[in-house]
């Protein structure tokens, strides 16, 4: 077969696996300080990048819409911590798995009443004409969104390691009761993460929106592959994510073209199973020992 | 008791008879269509509640049992032209056999790796419904007819009662299995899987089991599914109705039929109550209503914090407001849904019919169930013969985590009868000791014999079934059984009568002999006052003796008590050295893990010091106490200067 067509359908499809790490190196920064994660993460990739197609309708122009949108991002994320997060981490129940579905059913809900049902197109001031790369077709726009991966984990990373609230961050994903006893408030460090994680949910809406359209259904598919690269990568991998998260874009176009469009979603379903029954912890994961 | 079996059985009675006769009385395809789809979401919830009930899952699948169930059903009757039995056996088989497939790589986890699994699963099948189309013909959906009952063809009433009687028949078997040890097991693994294998109960096999069977449940729901409507389509069994499921079986209450048939109910006249504007607009200013008075009587009783009070009242007023702004409440469902499912989860965590359980059995002074009679403890743990035989022996025992060496080569052995302290400073060993013995870890290296065989080693559920068994240092109850039921779970010796019958209600004769053997050993700890409360209700000091309860339930060969009187006050403490003293007068063989000098010198036998994972004395307690090693051990340095009083030849004491 030809070649030049499997490596186009390589580097479009690890393109499409970047957006799918950013989504799952969210669900890793809240599971870091809490043990828990946002299920409903998709709709808050969904209603930020709604938001910020608001925005630039009503004239923000294109790079101040990308601060807005991530705060509105932060905001949700926020939100979701306090209402759904917080009380059952209290009564140290699985009780936030429930309540953060919830939250997300509302908030599609709300989108499909606000901004309708229908895809909308998202305007971007970059490129998507394409360039060719020994042989291989690749727009700027991918490029761009790539680049805009990276960035904001490179950004999130140094804000880890380099400012005090970070520390306290990393202090707290170590070992909860001993920062607590440091005089860190462990409830205030997963408040932050919650914000932080719906930052980064929102800058895969904006990032991803010029390529998919924005609808209320954009982030249903993309939130179960982001589940996928998460729990197979391990939900305490670090940049494990990034690797797991290119390798399942490029095997998901690979399986569309030679199995049927249809299938597109399986390899990342089978793929979560299998490493769940394989290595619980993840590939790149720590195994933990049971204490008693 | 009387009173009670009859108020029960009677409603469950009224309830079915009542549902049976009304296509008799009433003549209406629209009202005999909701009855039918009512007694198949009945039975669903019913397997649904099994994982998100008592086994505590979020489980995201059922909907997608509900669909398999329903293509298997179709296709047994489009493509192979077999009758509806054998299309609804293969229903339930396809539910129970795919179930326990995915149960079994779900088994290693819990928590939100579960709901994943689940959750992918139900999105896979998704895709294979709608992709397989030489199979399925995918999108444009399957079309079948009703197959004939036995013989006789079934109109839509014959069709309903045919859905009710399934549903009388789920439920009876359910409550028999829910009653038995099989439901106390599911609990149990909710509440501590760790306790589940020492208890030798098995979490692998109840969670597995759990697991199918609330999915073969889904799957026999699946089958009447496609008969009742003769049209299949894959977007039938999606995500959304996951969340209606769980709404159903979250608001209706857990752990409770009634509450499954709650939910059923309401799922099935959600939509007609939701188009209804004014009836809607009733029933979000009674759910505000309901929010705001639960809230106050919370709030005056301070049994809850304030987001557990505000919350449902925002909730259910952003509910009033919306459905006062919105102009068709229809597109706006599952915000609906989101809202009042919201408000179920925080402020009423028991579901509607768990608050009217409550209610009813106050208000008609229903009697609790009663207790069968104590058995004699002398029947339930014989006196055994102390003949100080060697029973459990460890070798060069050694267990490292990465570079510490937690145990570092410890050999000992233990003689049967005799109560054999561990103790040494924190960091010893000793706790890592008993949890490689008792099997949570393996062991790096030696081994270990109880009565002359190799323990099976890494296997909490295997050593339990040798014959050991133990208590825990940070107490792993079963919080939410009552203190009765903690120890019937672990009772050893009981329990015979195979699944199948213990679901047709044969199991109850031996319930009663678990209840009288399980009494004797509350009795024996001074806890039979106490036998009907929830384990996480009772006192620190209880919760202690309940452990221990729970631990001689198993019979065991050898006991090992892990600082049982870690944080007792004073008193406790006296009863705790009378209960083990009570315990060895019976020739158990105790390992002791303790802090307290005065416990281990009046009750041990033998002592074993540990320090730095090593051996660093062993012989009676009093020998003990004076070697040097040992007080080095404790207080660090070894005192140069000898005081006057040693000199004069008197005798120092050594603690």
């Amino acid at each position: 077969m030809n070649m030049q067509i499997i490596a186009q359908m390589v580097v479009s499809g690890a393109l499409m696996g970047s957006v799918y790490a950013l989504i799952a190196y969210g669900f890793q920064l809240t599971y870091a300080t809490s043990k828990s994660i946002n299920f409903g993460q998709g709709e808050l990739v969904m209603l930020s990048a709604f938001f910020s197609l608001t925005l630039l309708n009503i004239g923000v122009p294109y790079w101040l819409m990308v601060p807005g949108g991530l705060l509105f991002g932060a905001a949700l994320g926020l939100l979701v911590e306090r209402a759904g997060v917080r009380l059952a981490l209290q009564q140290k129940s699985e009780g936030w798995i429930l309540l953060t579905i919830i939250l997300g059913l509302l908030g599609f809900s709300s989108a499909e009443n606000i901004w309708g049902r229908d895809d909308r197109p998202f305007p971007t001031p970059i490129s998507s004409d394409a360039l060719h790369v020994f042989g291989i077709n690749i727009t700027p726009l991918e490029i761009s969104v790539a680049i805009g991966v990276f960035a904001i984990m490179g950004l999130v990373e140094l804000f880890k390691r380099k400012t005090l609230l970070g520390k306290a961050f990393e202090a707290v994903s170590a070992d909860r009761d001993a920062a607590e006893l440091m005089g860190i408030s462990a409830t205030r460090t997963i408040m932050v993460s919650y914000g932080l994680s719906g930052m980064v949910a929102a800058m895969a809406g904006i990032l991803i929106s010029p390529i998919t359209t924005v609808g209320p259904t954009m982030a249903s598919a993309l939130i179960l592959k982001a589940f996928a690269v998460a729990v197979v990568a391990g939900l305490d991998s670090g940049f494990g994510v990034v690797l797991i998260g290119i390798v399942l874009g490029a095997l998901e176009s690979l399986t569309s073209f030679y199995v049927g469009s249809g299938w597109r979603e399986a390899p990342g379903l089978v793929l979560l199973i299998l490493a769940l029954a394989v290595r619980p912890n993840g590939v790149f994961g720590k195994a933990t020992i049971r204490k008693v | 008791m009387l009173k009670r079996l009859l108020l029960l059985r009677g409603a469950e009675i009224i309830l079915l008879l009542a549902l049976a006769a009304v296509p008799l009385l009433v003549n209406n395809t629209y009202a005999l269509g909701l009855l039918t789809l009512l007694a198949i979401y009945g039975i669903l919830l019913i397997g649904l509640d099994v994982t998100v009930g008592y086994l505590g899952q979020v489980n995201l699948a059922q909907a997608a049992f509900l669909g398999l169930g329903a293509y298997a059903a179709g296709l047994a009757v489009t493509t192979l032209g077999l009758g509806m039995l054998a299309a609804l056996s293969i229903s339930l088989l396809v539910g129970l056999l795919l179930g326990g497939l995915l149960a079994f790589p779900a088994l290693r986890l819990d928590g939100p790796q579960f709901a994943l699994a689940t959750l992918s699963f139900s999105a896979l099948s998704t895709t294979v419904l709608n992709e397989w189309e030489s199979l399925t013909s995918g999108a444009q959906g399957l079309s079948l007819s009703r197959p004939t009952w036995l013989g006789l063809s079934m109109d839509a009433q014959g069709f309903y009662w045919l859905c009710l009687l399934m549903l009388a028949v789920v439920w009876m078997v359910m409550r028999n299995l829910l009653g038995s040890q099989w439901g106390r097991a599911f609990e149990a693994l909710r509440d501590s899987p760790i306790a589940t294998d020492a208890m030798g109960v098995g979490t692998f096999r109840h969670k597995v089991a759990g697991f199918a069977l609330g999915s073969a449940l889904g799957g026999l729901a699946g089958g009447l599914y496609a008969f009742n409507f003769q049209y299949l389509q894959p977007q039938s069994f999606t995500y959304d109705l996951m969340v209606i499921l769980l709404l159903g079986v979250v608001l209706g209450g857990r752990k409770s039929l009634w509450g499954a048939f709650f939910g059923a109910c309401l799922i099935v006249l959600l939509p007609n109550l939701l188009s209804n504007k004014f009836l809607f607009e009733l029933i979000s200013a009674a759910g505000l209503l309901l929010a705001v008075l639960a809230g106050v009587r919370a709030w005056l009783r301070k049994t809850a914090q304030p987001f557990q009070i505000l919350a449902p009242i925002v909730a259910m007023a952003l509910l009033v407001v919306g459905g006062l702004l919105v102009e068709n409440t229809e597109n706006w469902r599952k915000a609906i849904f989101a809202l009042m499912l919201f408000s179920v989860v925080v402020g009423l965590p028991d579901g509607v019919m768990g608050y009217v359980a409550k209610l009813l059995t106050k208000l008609l002074r229903v009697p609790p169930a009663e207790i069968a009679a104590t058995a004699s403890l002398d029947s339930v743990l014989p006196v055994r013969q102390g003949d100080a035989a060697i029973q459990l022996e460890l070798q060069n025992l050694q267990r490292h985590f990465g570079g510490v060496k937690a145990v570092d080569g410890i050999s000992l052995t233990v003689r049967a009868g005799q109560v054999h302290g561990l103790i040494g400073p924190n960091g010893s060993g000793k706790s890592t000791a008993v949890n490689v013995i008792s099997g949570l870890y393996a062991p790096s290296g030696g081994e270990i014999r109880l009565l002359g065989k190799r323990l099976p080693s890494g296997s909490l559920f295997k050593v339990a079934r040798e014959g050991v068994s133990r208590t825990f240092q940070n107490l792993q109850l079963f919080g939410e059984l009552t203190a009765l039921d903690n120890v019937m779970v672990a009772l050893k010796g009981v329990y015979r009568t195979p699944l199948p019958l213990v679901l047709l209600g044969f199991g109850r004769a031996e319930e009663q002999r678990a209840q009288a053997e399980a009494m004797a050993l509350l009795e024996l700890v001074g806890l039979k006052a106490q036998a009907r409360m929830a384990a996480k209700d009772l006192t620190y000091g209880a919760q202690r003796f309940l452990e221990i309860a729970r631990a001689l339930a198993r019979k065991p060969v050898l006991l090992i008590l892990d600082e049982p009187a870690a944080g007792l006050a004073h008193p406790d403490v006296q009863v705790l050295i009378a209960l083990i003293k009570a315990i060895h007068a019976r020739c158990i063989t105790v390992i002791l893990i303790e802090h307290h000098m005065d416990v281990v010198s009046e009750l041990c036998d033998v002592v074993t010091v540990l320090d730095g994972g090593k051996v660093i004395a062993a012989g009676v307690p009093d020998e003990v106490k004076r070697d040097p090693k040992v007080i080095k051990a404790y207080l660090g340095v070894v005192q140069e200067a000898v005081s006057p009083e040693a000199a004069d030849g008197k005798e120092v004491p050594a603690c």
